[in-house]
């Protein structure tokens, strides 16, 4: 099963780095849209709101990972959307992983995050 | 007085440094490097001439700088590396995007290993001259297959 995939960091080598690891690492992505800060993901959630996997950084411009979480809750975006945050530190999201990372980490984290989702569904 | 960490004071200190751009290095920037030995001043680095830098400032609990300096051919080979990309297609502008990434996590990693319970704030990394801020016998040198880093962790003070 391929995931659709929004990748929210204000580095754009790191936007492409943690792109090209999860297809290095085997993780099916299916759609892939990048974000730059809170503000620009939530734009983009509106406008595609099937995304399966929200990865974001915490320290950003504008809006950061945090503020994002708060927003997507208080919006009900999470329900709507069927949407997963990983964050990379985590209050309360559904997983979190720390820089340095490797892509083979990335991937389980992913895979449990999502593993745990869909045994929730059935 | 402010607090001063220099690499070279203590052994333990620069063991941790040693490991964790080692760990950074390999994880994600999939590169190799060894501890160079160095008395030299940073300015007596001629491969310093054409290297990329960053710069990134810490507070919180602690409060200071970490600079990296990487001379243009090892920048070149991790920023391709980092990015998937052939050397050829790697501009300078990935190198200093790549180099500034690298400083960021470099710094996070290491004050995560030297202060595991501190909560701290890094700048947004900024671009820097080459040999400013490395001065000082605290700075550190490694080789790699295609050539030189050097960085210098300061600490300014502690907020108890």
């Amino acid at each position: 099963m391929a995931y659709s995939v929004l990748i929210v960091d204000d580095s754009a080598v790191m936007r492409t780095f943690i792109r090209r690891v999860m297809t290095l690492s085997g993780f099916e992505v299916g759609e892939c849209l990048e974000a730059s800060d809170g503000e620009e993901a939530l734009a983009r959630l509106r406008l595609h709101p099937q995304i399966d996997v929200i990865l974001t950084d915490i320290n950003m411009p504008k809006m950061n990972g945090e503020q994002l979480l708060e927003q997507l809750r208080s919006d009900g975006m999470l329900g709507a959307t069927k949407g997963r945050i990983l964050r990379m530190i985590s209050l309360g999201a559904d997983g979190y992983i720390t820089k340095p990372f490797s892509p083979e980490a990335l991937r389980e984290e992913l895979e449990r995050i999502l593993g745990e989702r869909n045994a929730g569904a059935a | 007085m402010p607090e001063q960490l220099e690499q070279s004071a203590s052994g333990e200190i620069s063991r941790i440094l040693d490991e964790a751009i080692a760990e950074v290095l390999a994880t994600m920037f999939f590169a190799d490097l060894e501890p160079a030995p160095c008395t030299h001043s940073p300015l007596e680095h001629s491969w310093m001439s054409s290297a990329v830098s960053a710069r990134v400032r810490f507070e919180g609990t602690h409060f200071g700088e970490a600079v990296l300096t990487i001379s243009r051919p090892a920048a070149e080979e991790i920023a391709s590396a980092f990015l998937g990309l052939d050397k050829e297609e790697t501009s300078e502008t990935d190198c200093a995007q790549v180099v500034l990434e690298l400083a960021n996590i470099l710094c996070g990693s290491v004050l995560s290993r030297l202060w595991p319970e501190s909560k701290l704030t890094l700048s947004a990394p900024v671009s820097d001259a080459m040999e400013r801020g490395l001065e000082g016998p605290g700075h550190r040198c490694f080789q790699m297959p295609e050539g030189n880093l050097a960085w210098r962790l300061s600490v300014e003070g502690a907020n108890r």
